[in-house]
């Protein structure tokens, strides 16, 4: 997917003008994820939980080499081999090489943020390489050549209307199906590909440090099938995907789909040791890990960026933030979107070309409060912002449009009647003023608004 | 062989390193406490149906294997043919006609245990991966006495002896991607039932 980072405010203006079923359909979605989570949280002892995983991660992280090394040595005892891709372009030869290796026509994969991350489909077909997404949404996404606009749920953008029309005109579905008609028409196409794969690909959830095992959550169970069928499975894991003990991976399974989905536990787990090797044992006679760093060094060697490692990409923080629900994921303009896309875009790819995602934010805290690692998204953002006046790296008026649209995202009613008087008063004394804004702007300095209210501006172009 | 570029594990592990060299370790927080289960079963057929799982208690009088038949043949659907897993004995699978597990109306296997909090059954890799994924419907028979209370307690009772693969299964496979409207028997089973196995009991 090529990166349209810098495009961010024009797009998000556009999607909101232009594509008002966009709005609709990831607003409902979001919401929906939203409440659920809030539930499943109000069943457990949450912030006992969230301080737990908090405190495992920074473990983790800051003892990442040892754990590095035994996860290797327990895979490769376990039979898995275990590669190493310091950058995208490593990743995809790796995987490219594994694929000649087995001679692989055929490919199905499971839902990976990071296969996304590294650009691997464009390589496997350009090699001449069949690639079948096999998750529903990103099997929809495949039809259409749109990469996903949320962590979880890819297609959350597109309404039973817009599958129903695609599938009518790709797999022959008559018209007026529901949405069960829809599912069987993808599976039997889906089954078919699981049956002739040479290799299945997959992220990961997590990589147990102790056991090797490789964890995946999902519900349809196509990544059991991804990874049960084919001759050759091939895992790409970042490298902050580890934790240290099986014991962590039970707390950590069932904090992370709370967090998804409000569900207690995804309805299908795979945890995999390696290839089938013992007696009695099926499925892939390879497991292949690769593991991948692709920026997630810079971002632990830097002082507050490492912090966003922490993250198990649940999307909570997304269904939680009332500006990426006005404008869905694409507008971010990269992979990863959202608040979390707006922390992890500076630390991965550095500031530079991370701009302006920190400022696509209103800072009402709802994604800190939402995150089962506890990221504190909100001040990350903050600093990034201070870096990014410091650097001198984005137009003043941009800065402030941005400010304007979360805010606007926020409260539209409010931010009509607040806007006239926020040009007046400086933003911090307004902030101080607006609930929304409250908790957030009392110890910090907003920027200055435009003298032109952002309603001023969004109707007469942002730029 | 290893791929990647030359060098790259050293490189990272390096890089790595240096950024932990920099900042404070923090130690590991210990175990999670989750909530006490104080009725294994009764969470565990909670759990597991309300996700929409089904538990049965097969007919004490009969042998497992006509029961099974007949249960069989009472499912929706006309199921003509199943797929019992290799490590399912004889005495547990059916008089059903066999079928390959792509073809097979039911999937058979037989669950190493099953898990309260989360309402799931595990299946290790042993028990033939593509009959318990194929079939429309899965049915998993559940030793009694093999319900741990907490996901924890039986990841690390199999730890020391964990095969290429395990399944955790909690319920039937489901999504909601098309126009957020929940449909089940996505790529996975469309029913996941679960039966009583008893008589072997070993505690957990
Ligand atoms: S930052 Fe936190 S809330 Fe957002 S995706 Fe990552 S773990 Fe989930």
């Amino acid at each position: 997917m090529k990166k349209r980072i810098g495009e961010y405010a024009a797009r998000s203006r556009m999607t909101v003008r232009r594509e008002p079923s966009v709005r609709e359909a990831v607003t409902g979605a979001a919401l929906s994820f939203d409440g659920k989570r809030r539930r499943a949280y109000g069943e457990v002892d949450v912030e006992a939980w969230r301080r737990w995983a908090e405190g495992v991660k920074n473990h983790l992280l800051t003892h990442l080499e040892d754990y590095l090394a035994e996860a290797e040595a327990r895979l490769e005892a376990n039979g898995a081999r275990v590669h190493w891709a310091r950058d995208a372009a490593e990743a995809r030869e790796i995987v490219l090489s594994l694929a000649s290796d087995c001679s692989a026509g055929s490919v199905v994969k499971g839902k990976s943020m990071l296969t996304e991350e590294v650009d691997l489909n464009p390589a496997l077909e350009r090699a001449g390489i069949e690639v079948h997404e096999t998750d529903l949404g990103e099997y929809i996404l495949q039809l259409l050549d749109e990469p996903p606009s949320h962590i979880v749920g890819p297609a959350i953008h597109k309404s039973l209307e817009q599958v129903r029309e695609l599938f009518e005109e790709r797999l022959g579905t008559t018209p007026g199906s529901g949405p069960d008609d829809l599912a069987q028409a993808a599976r039997k196409v889906l089954r078919d590909a699981f049956m002739r794969a040479d290799m299945g690909i997959t992220g990961a959830n997590f990589l147990v440090a102790e056991t090797g095992t490789v964890a995946l959550i999902e519900n349809e169970g196509n990544i059991r099938l991804t990874t049960s069928l084919p001759r050759v499975h091939v895992a790409l894991v970042g490298i902050e995907k580890l934790l240290p003990r099986m014991r962590d991976l039970a707390g950590f399974l069932q904090l992370t789909t709370r967090a998804a989905t409000g569900q207690s536990i995804g309805c299908f787990v795979s945890l995999i040791q390696g290839p089938s090797i013992r007696p009695g044992d099926d499925g892939p006679e390879e497991v292949h890990v690769v593991l991948v760093d692709n920026g997630r060094t810079d971002a632990l060697l830097h002082e507050h960026a490492w912090e966003a490692l922490r993250c198990v990409r649940c999307g909570a923080c997304l269904n939680s933030c009332p500006v990426y629900r006005q404008t869905g994921g694409h507008a971010y303009g990269w992979v990863y979107s959202g608040p979390i896309g707006s922390i992890l875009g500076p630390g991965l790819l550095g500031l530079h070309e991370a701009m302006p995602l920190p400022f696509a934010s209103s800072l009402c805290g709802a994604c800190g409060d939402a995150c089962p690692v506890r990221i504190p998204i909100p001040e990350l953002l903050l600093a990034w912002r201070e870096e990014a006046q410091r650097r001198g790296l984005t137009p003043w008026n941009e800065r402030i449009a941005l400010a304007g649209l979360a805010r606007m995202a926020e409260r539209p009613g409010l931010y009509r009647v607040a806007g006239k008087f926020g040009t007046r008063l400086g933003a911090t004394a307004l902030a101080r003023k607006l609930p929304m804004l409250g908790e957030w702007s009392r110890d910090r300095v907003l920027p200055r608004p435009s003298p032109r209210t952002f309603r001023e501006m969004w109707h007469g172009g942002i730029e | 062989m290893r791929r990647g570029g030359p060098g790259a594990r050293d490189r990272i592990l390096e890089r790595v390193a240096r950024a932990t060299g920099s900042r404070a370790r923090h130690p590991h927080p210990g175990r999670l406490r989750t909530d006490t289960v104080t009725d294994p079963v009764a969470t565990f057929v909670k759990r597991f149906t309300s996700q929409g799982g089904e538990v049965v208690t097969p007919d004490p009088h009969r042998t497992p294997g006509d029961w099974l038949t007949g249960f069989i043949a009472g499912l929706d659907g006309d199921v003509k043919g199943v797929a019992a897993g290799a490590d399912v004995p004889a005495a547990l699978q059916p008089g059903t006609p066999a079928a390959a597990p792509a073809d097979a109306g039911a999937g058979i296997s037989v669950a190493w245990g099953a898990v309260a909090e989360t309402g799931s059954l595990i299946l290790p890799s042993t028990g033939t991966r593509s009959v318990q994924l194929l079939p429309p419907v899965h049915i998993v028979w559940l030793p009694a006495g093999r319900v741990f209370a907490r996901l924890e307690n039986a990841l690390l009772e199999m730890r020391p002896e964990l095969p290429a693969a395990i399944g955790v299964h909690s319920g039937p496979s489901r999504s909601a991607d098309i126009g957020r409207t929940l449909v089940t028997g996505v790529h996975g089973p469309g029913r996941c039932i679960a039966v009583w196995l008893r008589g072997r009991r070993t505690d957990p």
